[in-house]
């Protein structure tokens, strides 16, 4: 594969599919379904009503993780990149976590009496980290996603409503980034806990699926808090202080 | 080879002469000296097997027939030195037997299978599952962190500084490759380094 190539507009949407299979749940996340025919990118997002530049950023980003403009992401509305993000968190919830449960079932009906003990523990680990990744979305959709869009929404109107500089003063975007705890450490000690210390287990095939489901869970999960850290929280800093300037 | 305790005893289950005699052959052939008995029903196996005595346990499927896992359970929970392993078609579902013959395996298959199951390799796998990569004041550490003892709490318990404490901590992190504590206490358990009571819910 090479992750040189940038993917561009003008690009088949097939073709982009072809070239890196990685990015069909990034595409799908966008809403995107198949049947495109020869339809380019700029075609297809266009009939999706999907900012085709941002969506390029994205996938060039994921396809090449040495790319990631940072600065060109900046550009884009807030509302677009919210909506990927929630997107995203759906993803996760609904079809990640059921997949990577189901394996963790497998592995409890398949396991010898000797190492059900561990797989049960395994299998509570990621139920844990389940219930707190559902607290950190939600906390996200309830309350930093609705702050930034009216956020953005005042500051497209140029005319900053008391009450909005009041939030911002109350909790700032810079709260949310200092409670951001990070739901990375936690699936690496998964991952490590499988690989380093679980006795072998008889069904290896399920295993070895299991380890992959969270290698790919991981790099979805940091490419998720980059897109956060890097690139929304910059922004919404810079649009609070441009806000409190005018009232 | 050397043939790990004296004080060990072999039993073979199976229900057709051709299959025992075959079985002691074998080993004879990799080494294995010992109290050796042959059973042709279920009921004498568990007057065969006896409860605080190393044992191994060699038993066609057939002979166990569906309630086997159910039944091998019970046997090694009577008696936990009991090792098993089963001849058969298939892997049944839950089976607490620490080796596996298949019907269809060939003869490098099941010579290296006896081998693994009587010189107890798979024993040494589990024990040296990373606890070796542990002091052992390391792992007196880890034990009361997955106890949800906080780092003042260890130090006083143990008779060393907090700053001791945290430098332990930071080397286990960085052996086991793991970080939040309650990893490290999967990892205590796993290992049974402590009893699952005591873990920090």
């Amino acid at each position: 594969m090479n992750t040189s190539l940038v993917f561009t507009t003008n690009m088949r949407m097939a073709d982009v599919i072809h070239r890196d299979y990685s990015l069909i749940p990034v595409i799908g996340r966008f809403r995107i379904e198949y049947g495109f025919g020869n339809k380019t990118v700029k075609e297809v997002c266009d009939e999706y009503k999907v900012n085709p530049w941002f969506f390029l950023a994205i996938i060039n980003a994921y396809h090449n993780r040495d790319y990631f403009p940072a600065d060109q992401v900046k550009n884009f509305s807030l509302a677009d990149i919210i909506t990927y993000l929630s997107n995203t968190h759906q993803y996760f919830l609904e079809i990640k976590v059921p997949e990577i449960q189901n394996l963790i079932n497998k592995l409890l009906e398949e396991s010898t009496v000797g190492n059900l003990k561990n797989i049960k523990l395994l299998d509570d680990f990621f139920s844990k980290y389940v219930e707190e990744m559902k607290i950190h979305f939600a906390h996200e959709e309830e309350v930093v996603f609705p702050y930034i869009r009216e956020i953005e929404k005042a500051s497209i109107k140029m005319d900053a409503p008391q009450s909005v500089a009041k939030m911002i003063l109350a909790q700032p975007i810079e709260t949310y980034e200092r409670q951001h705890d990070n739901l990375e450490i936690k699936l690496t000690d998964l991952k490590n806990l499988i690989i380093k210390f679980l006795p072998p287990v008889n069904c290896r095939h399920i295993i070895q699926n299991l380890l992959m489901e969270l290698f790919r869970v991981e790099r979805d999960i940091n490419d998720h808090s980059y897109m956060e850290e890097k690139v929304v929280v910059p922004k919404v800093k810079q649009l609070e202080q441009e806000i409190l300037k005018t009232v | 080879m050397n043939f790990p305790e004296n004080n060990i005893k072999v039993i073979v289950a199976a229900s057709h002469f051709l299959t025992r005699l075959g079985i002691k052959t074998l080993l004879s052939v990799i080494g294995i000296q010992s109290d050796y008995s042959e059973v042709d029903s279920l009921e004498e196996i568990e007057l065969a097997v006896q409860p605080g005595m190393r044992s191994f346990l060699v038993i066609e499927q057939n002979m166990i027939g569906s309630p086997g896992p159910l039944l091998l359970e019970q046997l090694v929970g009577k008696c936990p030195l009991c090792k098993i392993m089963v001849i058969g078609d298939m892997v049944l579902k839950n089976c607490p037997c620490s080796q596996f013959v298949s019907n269809n395996d060939n003869q490098q298959q099941i010579l290296e299978k006896f081998q693994d199951f009587f010189f107890d390799q798979e024993n040494k796998k589990q024990k040296t599952t990373g606890q070796n990569m542990l002091s052992e004041r390391e792992t007196e550490v880890l034990k009361e962190v997955a106890r949800g003892l906080s780092n003042k709490e260890i130090a006083d318990k143990l008779y060393i500084s907090t700053n001791t404490v945290i430098t332990h901590r930071k080397n286990i992190t960085e052996k086991l490759g793991v970080k939040t504590v309650s990893a490290l206490t999967v990892y205590a358990l796993i290992n049974n380094l402590i009893a699952p009571e005591d873990a920090i819910k």
